[in-house]
């Protein structure tokens, strides 16, 4: 069962504010770093809720990413709609899609539902690399920012908008450690442990699942607008299955099912990808050791990991697969 | 680059013995060194570095190298990285239209110059044009309407196009075609290929051969344009149907690939190594001497961005703001003809020639049938002519 411990309050608090120190101490490459680090966060943080406590391991969150990233440009550069509810379109895009796929997949499990969410999401790169009017694979260019300078927040410095990253970051854990404690996160964990006896309590489990799912894609939307904020530039790349492949990778290296696992994991890959491709292009040969190395420890991911050493029980939300 | 910079670089030079040369510009060079344009990103790279030492210039400049991958998303970063972390005078190179398109905003808005080396949509110096973006390579519709111009009086009127279906494939056609109905030919049929996923061109060329058409008028590059060709000449119909094309169909750097199959076919493009010019000779041979190959039009296209680069440094642009201004005027005989860019697109206009590829001494080369001179684009919506 979820719980925000003192353990992971203090470790989400030094990761945020060690991003934060990087950011105002640091170059424009740290910054850089900085947002990536952010964007990948806040899209485990959103997959770990469903994959971590929900036990439904998807291969489409680039995807829910790419169609938020896509809602957004279509609505500022295709329609002038003005930044801010233009990121409600691109936000609420990605939680639509979410739901209708999480609908549908619901009562498939493991790997038909692995599969199923890979299929869905291909089909929504394809169809964003054939339409034309999207620009194809040669994706979007001139998105905004969002204008900030009523509050002395200039978006364009890019020490301001990677401030802006971790604040968002703070925000959606936050807003997924709140969900995890309320009766719909233990609804969804109880769904994972023993889906039968969920039925037999009463609990109509297509629709948890669903709204699970919903809630999570509303989370990776806010990833795909920050994604198309940060470079003002979309292509159908974010939809691709190989980022939704990054994303699980990340939340399974940082700890599945702890939500500050999701953050770790985001800081040990991004860094770990920029430490070792410039020193070898084989940069994926590392991170693939680290993850096997990981998986072969329990498969509690490193901050789970860490997390029993420190506490000397078994971590909570773990899968037992 | 700041005053303060540079007396701190003359002092530490002076104290260690001051041979050292100082870089003045820095060169942010976007050009993919991996996936399938690498090889264009090599052949531009080394022609970029013979025109900086041709100058004698390697010392004044300071060149940072990072790879696109001529993947869009990839070169939005990598520009960002040049211009804010490595703080670029300018940024030179890009092969692919993709990557252009995606960081044109970026590089207008940061105000930073930006010569392109290759990437031809037509948009970069039409509607989305720049005054900081300045092409010194070709505009799609550059190299295939001169075709357009040339295949009637050829006694050409009825032509079968065939490209591949991306934005390049169809503004060469549409350019091609207009053009061609301008001097009174007639396209009878066209099918536009899966971009990159057609493997047989058979069945394309059996409706072509029905359609009636007296030539064929085709846009391919790279892979593509290889595995074209050499299914052609196996489909044996050179006489009845003869190939015409944009010259990245049968360039110099594929000949060596497509062989006998080659032979015959008619291309219109901004370079070939073969040009009877002084210039173009030293060229050749400078460039023989180092590679121990012919250039192609990428080396070519490296090479004026350098020199275009040098001889603005030459009239004592130092930064961004005056590279910007002194850029578009420079203007010169190259390699490949006279060159200049135009005020009004900051599109280069230049001669298009049109070859044919014949075999001389067991070697491909190309024999040259006319000189389209002055090739210039409509300004299509760019308002940097006022």
């Amino acid at each position: 069962m979820y719980r925000q411990t003192g353990l992971r309050s203090a470790t989400v608090l030094i990761i945020l504010a060690t991003m934060a120190v990087w950011t105002v101490y640091g170059s424009f490459y740290s910054r850089e770093i900085v947002v990536e680090i952010a964007i990948l966060a806040i899209l485990a943080i959103s997959l770990d809720i469903v994959a971590g406590y929900g036990g439904m391991v998807s291969l489409f969150h680039g995807a829910l990413m790419g169609v938020s990233a896509y809602g957004y440009g279509v609505a500022t550069v295709k329609y002038g709609v003005h930044p801010l509810p233009a990121a409600v379109v691109g936000v609420a895009s990605a939680a639509v899609f979410g739901t209708i796929v999480g609908a549908i997949t619901s009562k498939t499990a493991g790997i038909f539902f692995i599969m199923a969410t890979l299929a869905f999401g291909q089909m929504a790169y394809t169809l964003i690399f054939q339409a034309r009017w999207l620009g194809g694979d040669d994706g979007m260019a001139g998105l905004p920012r969002f204008d900030f300078s009523w509050l002395g927040v200039n978006m364009f410095n890019p020490q301001h908008f990677a401030l802006y990253a971790i604040v968002l970051v703070a925000l959606v854990y936050i807003a997924a450690a709140l969900l995890m404690r309320s009766a719909f996160g233990r609804t969804l964990e109880g769904i994972h442990s023993n889906e039968p006896r969920m039925i037999a309590l009463g609990v109509t489990t297509w629709i948890a699942k669903t709204r699970a799912f919903g809630t999570s894609a509303l989370l990776a939307g806010v990833a795909g607008v920050l994604a198309a904020q940060h470079t003002q530039f979309i292509s159908p790349e974010l939809l691709h299955w190989t980022m939704s492949g990054e994303v699980l990778i990340i939340v399974i290296l940082g700890g599945l099912g702890t939500l500050v696992g999701a953050l770790v994991g985001a800081v040990i890959f991004v860094l770990l990808k920029h430490e070792v491709s410039a020193m070898t292009q084989h940069w994926h040969i590392v991170v693939g050791l680290v993850l096997i190395a990981v998986v072969l420890m329990g498969g509690r991911g490193v901050y789970g990991q860490i997390e029993r050493w420190i506490t000397g029980r078994k971590t909570p939300g773990v899968p037992d697969a | 680059m700041k005053n303060t910079t540079v007396s701190a670089l003359a002092l530490t030079a002076g104290l260690f013995g001051g041979s050292a040369a100082m870089a003045e510009i820095t060169v942010g060079m976007m050009l993919p060194t991996s996936g399938t344009y690498a090889a264009l990103g090599q052949e531009i790279d080394a022609g970029f570095m013979l025109a900086l030492e041709e100058a004698g210039q390697q010392d004044a400049v300071r060149i940072v190298r990072e790879d696109t991958e001529a993947r869009p998303q990839v070169g939005v970063q990598k520009a960002r990285k040049l211009v804010m972390q490595d703080e670029a005078d300018v940024l030179v190179g890009l092969v692919s239209s993709g990557v252009l398109g995606a960081i044109r905003d970026f590089v207008d808005g940061s105000q930073v110059p930006l010569i392109v080396a290759n990437a031809g949509n037509d948009e970069a110096t039409g509607d989305q044009c720049s005054r900081y973006i300045t092409r010194v390579s070709f505009s799609n519709a550059q190299v295939s309407r001169p075709m357009g111009e040339y295949l009637p009086t050829a006694g050409i009127t009825k032509v079968y196009t065939l490209a591949p279906d991306y934005a390049a494939g169809r503004q060469m056609i549409d350019a091609f075609t207009a053009e061609f109905a301008e001097h009174g030919g007639e396209v009878v049929g066209g099918e536009y290929t899966p971009f990159a996923q057609t493997e047989d061109f058979g069945p394309y060329l059996t409706n072509a051969r029905a359609s009636g058409a007296e030539a064929l008028f085709v846009f391919y590059a790279g892979g593509e344009a290889i595995s074209f060709v050499n299914q052609y000449g196996s489909f044996g119909i050179s006489d009845s149907l003869p190939l015409y094309g944009t010259g990245f169909l049968n360039s110099q750097l594929y000949l060596d690939a497509e062989g006998d199959s080659a032979i015959g076919t008619v291309g219109s493009l901004h370079y070939v190594p073969s040009l009877d010019t002084p210039e173009n000779e030293a060229f050749v041979a400078a460039y023989q001497e180092r590679h121990n190959k012919l250039p192609s039009e990428y080396a070519v296209q490296g090479y004026d961005a350098g020199r275009v680069l040098i001889e603005a440094m030459a009239t004592g642009a130092d930064d961004r703001e005056s590279l910007a201004e002194a850029i578009p005027q420079v203007s010169y005989t190259g390699p490949r003809g006279p060159l200049e860019i135009d005020p009004a697109t900051h599109n280069v206009i230049q001669n298009v020639y049109i070859y044919e590829i014949v075999k001389e001494d067991d070697r491909l080369t190309q024999n040259i049938l006319a000189t389209i001179e002055n090739v210039q684009d409509e300004p299509h919506g760019c308002t940097l002519g006022g």
